[in-house]
């Protein structure tokens, strides 16, 4: 009777870990650890509302704010206004922004951008893989791109403002000039 | 994606619902133990936060334990001050637990986190006490046990193994620390029996994996939890059972505010040891009734019968997430929850049993760092 019950206990446990295995395995690949300033920014490609895709490396040569956030993330939404304003000030001096929407319906998003006003690209990560990219596991996180494609910011959880989002731009513009004047 | 994941994922859990169910029915437990403390997953209290933040959950739960029908209740005496076990002296009438549990769930690193765990306890508890020795015909006497103290803490450090925004893969490894009492008295002034104190008396070793997959991304989450628990032998002799828990459950979000809950609770109590000699108390009632007949007089390590037990449980329950429903300081990042543990199956061993309990809680979470890497 005791071994029938130690039996039964010990196929209990081996099953219920291979439930958690099985449900894990799918997702298994997908964390990874944040990139650390001066890493080159793994390129990827992303739809946006209209059905372009656009792509990391398309902006080379400019500075490129990829933010990622969600409609119920209310620390993204807070910040986004300072990134609509900066952008729409900073857009012909070389500064992008790609905000990445994670994991929610089209729909649903182009509804929150379209009531916000928003008019930088927003790009679809449905499937959470260039979040998983970015190691990012909560939101909001943005990364700042250079013109080299090297990440010169990665912020987590904090707002941006425009202040800030200013303060980086003239600060890795600053810093291209420079060399382009040592260079010369 | 989230859609193969659920194939995948039903006929394992219809698999392991079926295993627990022939468990129960074609097989015998070993046992029931004196008292326990209904456990859930709370989600917030199993998770590795973020850096920086510190997860506050206070939980009161209701715990009562009853005789099941069909029953007698008849178990042994335990008394740690002689080191004796006394077969068939007691009598068990009724458990209630109340317990204000305090948990500091902090992330020092995104994947490294820090949780302790205060538990503050009520007990009452009713039994009638020396059959075969008390009261004219052995009837035994009742006694009842009433103690409220500080029960064991338990410090745990975790590892989030695979953090994404859709997942969690969560190992822990906890101390359980002896804070509980384990010399209370009951109303004859005698030392309480240990599974009914509120403390263990020793060190306990608690390893622990969570797991959380969004099915559904902000919608369907499907969770599960799995841990160990061994406590070594205490001072006075007695070492309790070692201790299985799973679990596993899903959250639907309804509307961003309400989210209902459910989950499956399995919990398997392994026999209480202690060292002591073994006596046989007389049959009761009895024209003659006397001290025990002392079996083996040895003081060994001897397995406890009536200890240790086997339970599943269904919990629905629901939570308000208040940040989305006021706009407060007080609100920010807290959360209100109700869970109600309804008993699937049983096995108490001829001993108390755990009935329907309650479970109310309060999650606040505080950003205590900046987060900004």
């Amino acid at each position: 009777m005791r071994e029938a019950l130690t039996r039964s206990g010990i196929a209990g446990v081996l099953l219920a870990l291979l439930f958690v295995c099985e449900l894990t395995g799918a997702v298994w690949g997908m964390g990874s650890r944040p990139p650390v300033a001066g890493m080159p920014a793994s390129d990827f490609a992303l739809p946006d509302l209209e059905g372009r895709t656009h792509s990391l490396s398309q902006h080379r040569g400019n500075i490129v704010l990829v933010n990622f956030w969600a409609t119920w993330c209310k620390p993204c939404t807070t910040e986004m206004p300072a990134m609509q304003a900066c952008y729409d000030r900073l857009r012909d001096k070389g500064f992008v922004v790609l905000a990445v929407n994670e994991l929610e319906d089209e729909a649903k998003v182009r509804e929150h951008i379209r009531s916000m006003g928003h008019t930088f690209p927003v790009l679809l990560d449905k499937d959470n893989q260039v979040a998983n990219q970015y190691g990012v596991y909560g939101l909001p996180v943005s990364v700042f791109v250079d013109q080299n494609g090297l990440i010169q910011e990665y912020v987590k959880g904090s707002l941006l403002t425009q202040e800030r989002i200013q303060e980086v731009v003239d600060r890795l513009q600053g810093a291209t000039a420079q060399k382009a004047a040592t260079r010369s | 994606m989230s859609g193969k994941a659920v194939h995948r994922a039903i006929p394992l859990l219809v698999i392991l619902i079926g295993v627990l169910g022939l468990h129960f029915t074609a097989s015998r437990a070993y046992a029931a133990c004196g008292a326990v403390t209904c456990f859930v997953v709370i989600g917030s209290q199993q998770q590795v936060p973020q850096g920086g933040l510190l997860t506050t959950n206070t939980i009161y739960n209701y715990t009562p334990m009853r005789l099941l029908s069909g029953t007698s209740g008849v178990i042994p005496a335990i008394d740690q001050t002689e080191r004796r076990l006394i077969l068939d002296h007691h009598q068990e009438v009724r458990t209630i637990t109340n317990t204000l549990t305090f948990d500091l769930n902090y992330g020092i690193t995104d994947r490294f986190g820090l949780e302790v765990t205060i538990p503050y306890l009520w007990r009452t508890h009713h039994h009638i006490d020396g059959l075969g020795e008390d009261g004219p015909n052995g009837e035994g006497e009742p006694t009842t046990f009433s103690d409220n103290h500080i029960g064991d803490m338990t410090i745990t450090t975790k590892y989030n193994m695979l953090p994404t925004l859709r997942s969690m893969l969560v190992l822990g490894f906890g101390v359980q620390l002896p804070t509980g009492s384990t010399q209370a008295t009951d109303s004859a002034g005698e030392v309480m029996e240990a599974p009914t104190q509120l403390g263990r008396g020793q060190v306990g070793l608690i390893g622990s994996v969570y797991q959380t997959y969004e099915l559904i991304p902000h919608r369907l989450n499907q969770f599960s939890f799995a841990s160990y628990r061994h406590t070594f032998r205490n001072n006075d002799g007695y070492q309790f059972g070692d201790e299985w828990n799973l679990n596993i459950g899903a959250n639907v979000v309804t509307v961003p505010w309400l989210v209902l809950m459910g989950q499956f609770n399995y919990r398997y109590l392994v026999h209480d040891n202690m060292s002591a000699s073994l006596e046989q108390s007389l049959p009761s009632p009895t024209p003659t009734p006397g001290d025990p007949i002392v079996i083996a007089p040895t003081i060994m390590n001897r397995q406890v019968p009536n200890t240790g037990s086997t339970f599943l449980a269904f919990s629905p329950g629901f939570q308000v997430n208040l940040d989305g429903l006021f706009d407060s300081p007080l609100t920010r990042m807290a959360s209100l929850y109700f869970y109600s543990q309804i008993p699937v199956a049983r096995d108490s061993n001829n001993n108390l049993a755990q009935g329907t309990s309650f479970i109310f809680g309060l999650t606040k979470s505080f950003q205590v760092l900046n987060p900004e890497g």
